[in-house]
């Protein structure tokens, strides 16, 4: 049973009288524990379709299934309660609040989640140590490297233990080894269980991935599976 | 962590722009508690100085007939008066609904007698309140304090050719004259004045007395009542109120409550528009933030909160302290523009109504920016993704 199922989904913007179609016709399905890759050439429509994918673009046509909720039937409000419970977003450029410490960015989900302050910052602390940032826990973002306020967005992304993971170029701005360090991170969350989609133009990500799609011009041109997905978790 | 520690944090961060804002309503609050602590005050010593200048309201005996005289000059007619007012029935004015603020009851005896070969008006007062009550008499001498003391009006010291310690033959008996009233351009310096029961047993009427003058406290209370009330429990008596006195006070009064309260609404606006203006600028440069909450999963009405909470605290310790500069200045103030003799009073009402009003006024100026930034598209607002 696919976790996510994509179906004929279009999307159109309107660029002055001018009609640009960012996605068309795309319909596919990833399993729950997949490793998705989407690829493409700058301007293909791979943040478009990560946007559609995570409930924060409506398709101009189409469905988006998750967990056999069709996400754009909900309501405003009962859309960003899925966001919130399904969902964990690692942003390009971090996209941490730069006022709050490491700790406090983690913690921005959990605000306005019903448990208590104690188990809030359990989790937190938790995700934090899981990704290698429990003695930076403090510190402001602008005072981390740029491979620590990557490890502070993907431990902000996985603290509500969303079962979707959802990431835009996470190692866009990353030097190689740190790109490596993270890709390795994502891996390893991605063998214990975690749905992971992730678009980079980086080819060299591909190995990483479970399954893999190309875009071009908004269309789906290439899809593939990686041979040894299914032993992965042995 | 809760939604209100991100406003904290964004405040400690921002620090000069929420100082802005602070400052921004906190000059409108201290304006507007300036200006009204300052009507207050001089309305206080307004009331107070003009009550000096009298009663307010006359109680005299039931008259039917109509008064046929004018600034003092007579036209014909006898003002018969049919019965005088039983002194014992004035006990009465304290059952009154209003007695609070009844401040003074002056009750005075007249008579024409004999003296020094010439009729004269003599009025018997109670000394203790009367000379308190005309307060712009001046007196060269004392006021009267027992039974055979006189203080003579100017005219009938000069007529009878009175100073201070003569005395003076009153159906055989003999009054010292304790003192002489300086002019007062009034019927005033006609008059021979005694206390009430000396009078009372000159003109051969004890126990009643020809009118009562009564000051009445007048900040906001209802003359016109109390004049109805007074008329029910002395039905015998005309009971009216000095209404030139009343309303030209009651004037003054509105015409400079209705400027301090015309200044505060304009520069409340300002501090609204002030607070809208920089809300609307910190909703611009946090649209990536917002963005970002709307994401991970925040609710329009989270991001409402948040900015709504922070309108709040900001427009509290504007209130507070705009409050409390407001109060420095109207202290500072008062002795500049009275010399000292209003004095300023607290007013929890106004303190309080100086703080609800400036958490409502930056609420109501945060509602639009707050729910701009509640409805901005998460994906619009990131651009990243």
């Amino acid at each position: 049973m696919s976790f996510i199922k994509l179906q004929n989904v279009t999307k159109h913007y309107l660029n002055d009288a001018d009609c640009v179609a960012a996605l068309q016709d795309v319909t596919n399905s990833i399993d729950e524990g997949c490793f998705l890759g989407i690829m493409g050439p700058s301007g293909s429509g791979k943040s478009t379709l990560l946007s559609v994918l995570g409930g924060l673009t409506h398709p101009t046509s189409g469905q988006v299934i998750i967990d056999n909720i069709d996400i754009y039937q909900l309501t405003a409000e009962k859309l960003a309660d899925f966001r919130r419970e399904y969902l964990g977003f690692i942003f390009q450029s971090h996209n941490l609040i730069p006022y709050l410490s490491a700790r406090e960015n983690v913690l921005l989900p959990l605000a306005v989640a019903n448990i208590s302050a104690a188990e809030k910052l359990h989790l937190a602390e938790a995700i934090l140590e899981r990704v290698g940032l429990a003695d930076r826990r403090l510190h402001l973002p602008h005072q981390l490297s740029g491979g620590e306020q990557e490890r502070v967005a993907i431990a902000r992304a996985l603290v509500n233990q969303p079962p979707l993971l959802m990431a835009d170029e996470p190692t866009g701005s990353l030097d190689s080894e740190t790109s490596q360090q993270i890709m390795t991170l994502l891996s390893d969350l991605n063998r214990d269980g975690q749905t992971i989609v992730m678009v980079t133009h980086n080819s060299d990500n591909q190995k990483w991935f479970d399954q893999t799609i190309m875009l071009k011009d908004g269309q789906l041109i290439e899809k593939s599976v990686r041979a040894d997905r299914y032993s992965k978790a042995m | 962590m809760r939604l209100e520690h991100i406003v904290f944090h964004h405040l400690k961060r921002c620090k000069g722009r929420a100082a802005f804002l602070v400052i921004g309503l906190l000059i409108g609050v201290s304006t507007v508690v300036t200006m009204l602590s300052l009507s207050d005050a001089l309305g206080r010593k307004a009331q107070h100085e003009l009550e000096n200048f009298g009663a307010n309201i006359v109680i005299t005996p039931h008259n039917d007939q109509l008064e046929l005289s004018y600034g003092g000059i007579q036209l014909g007619g006898v003002n018969l008066v049919s019965k005088e007012i039983s002194e014992t029935s004035l006990g009465k004015i304290d059952s009154i609904p209003n007695r609070r603020n009844v401040a003074a009851i002056a009750p005075k005896v007249l008579g024409v007698i004999q003296a020094g070969g010439r009729d004269v008006m003599l009025m018997g007062v109670d000394p203790g309140v009367e000379f308190n009550l005309k307060r712009w008499w001046s007196i060269d001498g004392r006021p009267v304090a027992q039974g055979r003391e006189l203080v003579a009006g100017a005219l009938v010291a000069q007529s009878l050719g009175l100073k201070l310690g003569d005395q003076l033959m009153i159906q055989n008996q003999q009054f010292e004259i304790v003192g002489v009233l300086s002019k007062t351009g009034s019927q005033d310096d006609q008059l021979l004045i005694s206390p009430l029961q000396t009078a009372q047993n000159l003109l051969t009427k004890p126990g009643v007395v020809s009118l009562v003058e009564i000051a009445a406290l007048c900040h906001d209370c209802p003359v016109d009542d109390m004049v109805k009330q007074l008329q029910t429990v002395l039905p015998d008596a005309d009971v009216q109120a000095v209404q030139q006195v009343v309303k030209t006070r009651m004037h003054a009064l509105d015409q400079f409550r209705l400027f301090a309260w015309g200044v505060a609404v304009t520069v409340i606006l300002i501090g609204a528009l002030l607070v809208f203006v920089t809300m609307m600028g910190s909703i611009s440069e946090r649209t990536r933030e917002i963005g970002i909450y709307r994401a991970i999963g925040y609710r329009r009405s989270h991001v409402l909160r948040l900015i709504l909470v922070e309108a709040g605290i900001v427009s509290a310790i504007a209130g507070v302290s705009g409050y409390l500069v407001g109060v420095l200045a109207t202290v500072c103030g008062l002795p500049l523009l009275e010399g000292g003799h209003a004095s300023w009073q607290w007013d929890p009402l106004l303190a309080a109504g100086a703080v609800i009003a400036a958490i409502i006024v930056g609420l109501l100026a945060a509602i639009q920016p707050a729910l701009r930034a509640s409805r901005l598209d998460p994906s619009e607002a990131l651009r990243a993704l």
